[in-house]
């Protein structure tokens, strides 16, 4: 006997590939899903109501532990809008050492995403192939800040302190040696039969439903919608370098995937060019030792690895926030995932969310 | 240099100067140079009527030398809101190169639509949403839209402020990504939505009560909340722990103003 009902399964808060604690309720026919219910909220901490009762100095180790996989792009987007709500000009030099932690920060976002993502697809080897360059990066960012995850790199107005002497040479010579290994990583999936069969045609975002669900980062610039924050709004002098904004063509999970290979390729290029150009002089802007904003607020958006990242802070002249909001990217994206799945396969929803690459600790703050 | 020209009663020569003068020099040194242009005007009768209107003549500028962070920025979205919707415009104001555009919440839907489908403007990104509350303001809640455009690369937030247990009309039918954010913020808050397709809570567990960001709230929570949810030892045990750890970074004026435990 057949029995034809419709069945509602868990997947999550604890399932290895949902990268972290997001459950999704799943309803299933058979084996194609009928509709999803993403349930977040696990990892919860409350940081916002922490940070009104922080001065805005403490925030910023805060901050790290929201995209902790990104932390220095949320130092650079919390120390930037805190300068621009005191209308701090940030010295050259620190503009450009921000943007070369922010970039390695991304190549190093987007490896443990590419490692992660191929091993929810059954491919092992590239794990250890990204995790080796991931290494390095991270090496670099101990060398500078002395940790290795959560950095608090940064200080409003500038930087705690110049790089370490030779830290740009490192840089250059893995420059030298990454172009090859993203080659590595190309010949492993990107002619795969069985990852190009698992990806292709999988989890379609169309150009409007993106925009319209908020959707930033690699997901919406693989619909075709050219926004990236670098080049739109630009912050710490983007301005100045030249690189080229990829849009994947079909929006699906393949084209995710492209967009963020070519990514860290315009990484490397926006790497080149600040250090080819890094200018001389101080690290750090002239600040008063107990930082206290003028009353105002203040909208200040970077492009993190995975998105836009807004960061929204309301003072009212004392030296903590009367507010912090953190437009997370990974909250707003997550929002999209039961579009890309609903008639797809219970299987193909690992590769939907592998390819949306959230960050729970973003997603909950 | 102003006590040279004390003599003199012609008064429009003096006055003219400090308001040179003034205009000129940093804003600080501003009431400096208009003192000495008032005494003049007291010994003298005859220049007593024309002094003090020049005296005033110099203040009028001084309101631009409040803050270089409060300058208006040109901005389309408003001049077009201006003409159009001129009635809704409670308020409009900048900080650092950002327009805020206060409007009343009977509106919201109207000028939003306006701002969203206007072939200028083309506010087609919700990139954020998110509440406020002000307790001591008469109307203390607050909502918040901050809006992108992405073909017209240009920015404007949109405020409302709502009474206790006033709803905010949801935009969801304008944007859908409005969807997360207002539970959200109804979650945090406490601010109703009307309108909104499935308003619960979202980051909270589903059984909380109260609403985390509201400024009464306590930044421990309330008693009794941990019991529940954190298994460690009874919840004195646990309310005694965090408030030595506390204490240990030099909070403890938080901790006596937010009153949870007694251990």
């Amino acid at each position: 006997m057949f029995r034809t009902e419709e069945m509602e399964i868990n997947m999550g808060p604890q399932h290895p590939s949902t990268h972290g604690v997001l459950r999704l309720v799943l309803q299933l026919d058979g084996e194609e899903i009928r509709a999803m219910r993403p349930v977040i909220g696990y990892l919860h901490r409350g940081v916002e109501k922490l940070c009104e009762h922080r001065t805005f100095p403490m925030i910023e180790p805060l901050t790290d532990r929201l995209d902790y996989v990104a932390a220095i792009s949320e130092n650079l987007g919390y120390c930037g809008a805190v300068e621009k709500l005191m209308g701090v000009q940030v010295p050259p030099r620190a503009q450009y050492i921000r943007v070369v932690l922010a970039e390695l920060q991304r190549i190093a976002s987007h490896l443990l995403w590419l490692g992660t993502h191929a091993l929810d697809l059954g491919a092992m080897t590239v794990f250890f192939y990204t995790f080796r360059e991931r290494e390095i990066i991270l090496d670099l960012f101990e060398s500078f800040c002395g940790a290795r995850l959560t950095y608090n790199s940064m200080r409003i107005g500038g930087l705690y302190e110049d790089v370490p002497r030779g830290w740009f040479d490192r840089v250059r010579h893995f420059l030298k040696i990454f172009p090859g290994r993203m080659q590595e990583y190309e010949d492993l999936l990107t002619v795969n039969r069985i990852f190009v069969g698992r990806t292709k045609g999988v989890g379609f975002l169309s150009a409007e439903d993106a925009v319209a669900w908020g959707v930033s980062g690699p997901p919406l610039r693989a619909s075709g919608v050219n926004y990236d924050v670098r080049k739109a709004i630009p912050y710490s002098s983007y301005e100045d370098f030249e690189f080229d904004v990829p849009l994947g063509a079909h929006g699906d999970t393949y084209d995710r995937y492209l967009v963020r290979m070519e990514e860290m390729r315009q990484c490397c290029r926006i790497l080149r060019q600040a250090l080819d150009r890094m200018p001389d002089g101080e690290v750090r802007a002239k600040v008063p030792k107990y930082i206290k904003p003028p009353a105002g607020e203040i909208y200040h958006v970077v492009e993190s690895p995975r998105g836009e990242q807004g960061f929204y802070i309301v003072a009212t002249g004392g030296e903590m926030p009367y507010r912090m909001r953190f437009r997370a990217p990974s909250f707003v994206n997550t929002q999209a995932l039961p579009m890309l799945c609903r008639g797809r396969l219970m299987a193909d929803v690992v590769a939907i969310i592998g390819s949306i690459d959230i960050v729970l600790g973003d997603c909950d703050r | 240099m102003a006590d040279d020209k004390e003599p003199k009663p012609p008064s429009p020569e003096p006055p003219a100067r400090a308001a040179g003068e003034g205009a000129a020099v940093p804003p600080a040194a501003k009431p400096e140079a208009a003192k000495p242009a008032a005494p003049p005007a007291a010994p003298a009768p005859p220049a007593a009527g024309a002094a003090p209107p020049a005296a005033s003549a110099p203040a009028p500028p001084a309101p631009p030398k409040a803050d270089p962070l409060k300058e208006p920025v040109p901005s389309r979205a408003i001049d077009l809101m201006r003409q159009a919707l001129p009635d809704a415009l409670l308020e409009v104001t900048y900080h650092a190169g950002q327009a805020l555009v206060r409007v009343p919440p009977l509106r919201l839907l109207e000028v939003l639509r306006f701002l969203r489908d206007h072939a200028d403007l083309r506010f087609d990104y919700l990139s954020n949403l998110t509440g406020m509350h002000w307790p001591k303001k008469e109307r203390p809640l607050e909502v918040v839209y901050h809006l992108y455009s992405i073909p017209r690369r240009h920015r404007l937030t949109v405020k409302i402020d709502l009474a206790e247990g006033e709803a905010a009309p949801s935009v969801t039918g304008l944007w859908p990504t409005a969807d997360w954010h207002e539970r959200e913020a109804f979650d945090l808050f406490g601010i109703g939505f009307a309108g909104h397709p499935d308003l619960r809570r979202i980051l909270m567990p589903d059984e909380w009560s109260g609403h985390p960001l509201r400024k009464e709230y306590p930044l421990e929570g309330n008693p009794g909340d941990h019991v529940q949810y954190r298994d460690v030892g009874t919840a004195e045990h646990v309310y005694r722990y965090d408030k030595a750890a506390i204490r240990g970074f030099g909070w403890k004026k938080e901790v006596e103003k937010t009153g949870t435990g007694k251990g």
